[in-house]
């Protein structure tokens, strides 16, 4: 009996010391560490030969499916930060009537339930909810010539995308030649939003004009 | 690989013929603190901090005064944050982020322990052991998380005394250290290799 409740006890102790013992990683992540930037380019494309850019007047917010086009101070953030460092990158900003070579849009991408960014559904909702014609190119349709990884989506991701709209009457299509992906903790805020722009463009040296 | 089954087979062979001729004796419960310290490719691909996070427990069967064998079960936590970094997927793609690794292993081993020096107090051990290793890999770019759990080959050598709590008791302290060979084959790893020192007592089950 001494023996069995020796073996018992050591048994308990064991199961505690095995849950006890672990180290969880996700409690040692400041939000700032939480985050990932993921870029992703056509690198046939030299972006030199872009000089001109247009933005979205708004953000396309994704939501388990759905779209709306939105204009709050987040929303607003992103496409500042956007519009600064693409125009620091060396592109001019134009309107979207005055036919410009790029053209960039922001989604905010909100999901409540495990969901997928990929070629085969970001770029479904993407082809709706940013019509052509916004660009000037109605009828068009997209075309991502990279693979598009795929990545699960739990708390809501933000997207940027570039598009080639200076080859898009050639090509007739539009081709997304860039596409940047800001996850993690915190991003829905307004505050940080110029930083995590910032970071897009640090890794992608290449988006430069002449 | 294939020695190293030959000779977990030998061992298992060799216990089976002495339990079978040995005397009914007591069974040793071995319960030890484990500090893991990651060598080789271990090291320098996942983790290089030590891990003060483990511990393992034998229960061991003394044939004769100088040989013993039986199952030993431990745990170990081993965890790796790596600075922010820029990683570059296939031709195009680059992902910023800061990357922890997360691996903690369970081996179940056989093992066995031999006591060359059993006149003496404090009494010396070689040990041998060999099995699986459970490992349970987890690798997370910022909060963002994969895993996977397998089953490994792991063998063991070590060495140790036992510090008697009396000069007739059969329990004691035990000092010791290990060094655990652990192939992996995963994920483009391919080591889990470690350097152990254990501290406990060896408790003798009436």
């Amino acid at each position: 009996m001494k023996r069995l409740l020796l073996m018992l006890s050591a048994l308990a102790g064991i199961s505690l010391l095995y849950t006890g013992c672990t180290k969880e990683p996700l409690n040692h992540l400041t939000s700032d560490e939480s985050r990932i930037y993921i870029t992703d380019h056509d690198s046939t494309v030299n972006f030199a030969n872009y000089k001109t850019f247009s933005i979205s007047d708004s953000v396309a917010v994704i939501r388990n499916g759905t779209a709306t086009k939105e204009l709050n101070d987040l929303d607003a953030a992103y496409i500042n930060a956007a519009t600064k460092y693409m125009e620091a990158a060396g592109y001019t900003m134009v309107s979207n009537k005055q036919n410009a070579d790029l053209g960039v849009d922001v989604n905010r991408i909100i999901s409540t339930t495990t969901g997928v960014i990929s070629n085969g559904t970001y770029w479904d909702y993407y082809g709706g909810y940013w019509d052509p014609y916004y660009w000037g190119y109605p009828g068009y349709g997209y075309y991502i010539p990279y693979s598009y990884s795929v990545y699960q989506i739990r708390e809501g991701a933000v997207s940027l995308d570039i598009l080639d709209l200076k080859n898009a009457s050639e090509n007739n299509k539009i081709n997304v030649i860039w596409t940047g992906l800001i996850r993690g903790s915190g991003i829905f805020d307004a505050s940080v939003a110029d930083s995590q722009v910032k970071a897009l463009f640090d890794q992608s040296t290449y988006l430069k004009a002449n | 690989m294939k020695t190293i089954k030959i000779m977990v087979a030998a061992l298992g062979l060799f216990l089976i013929s002495q339990s079978a001729t040995a005397q009914k004796k007591n069974l040793k419960l071995d319960l030890n603190y484990n500090y893991s310290m990651p060598v080789s490719g271990f090291n320098s691909d996942l983790v290089r901090d030590h891990s003060p996070r483990g511990f393992m427990a034998a229960l061991m069967y003394p044939f004769n005064d100088k040989l013993s064998a039986g199952l030993e079960l431990g745990f170990q936590d081993y965890y790796q944050k790596y600075p922010r970094q820029l990683y570059t997927i296939g031709k195009s793609q680059n992902v910023s982020a800061v990357l922890s690794n997360s691996i903690q292993t369970t081996p179940v081993l056989l093992k066995a322990k031999y006591f060359p020096l059993t006149t003496l107090f404090l009494k010396p051990y070689l040990s041998v052991g060999a099995g699986a290793n459970i490992v349970d890999f987890k690798q997370y770019l910022g909060q963002f998380g994969s895993g996977q759990t397998n089953v490994n080959f792991r063998a063991q050598g070590g060495l140790g005394v036992l510090i008697p709590f009396t000069k007739v008791s059969p329990s004691g302290i035990n000092i010791g250290a290990t060094y655990d060979y652990a192939p992996y084959n995963r994920l483009g790893y391919k080591d889990l290799s470690t350097v152990n020192i254990q501290a406990g007592v060896t408790i003798n089950l009436k």
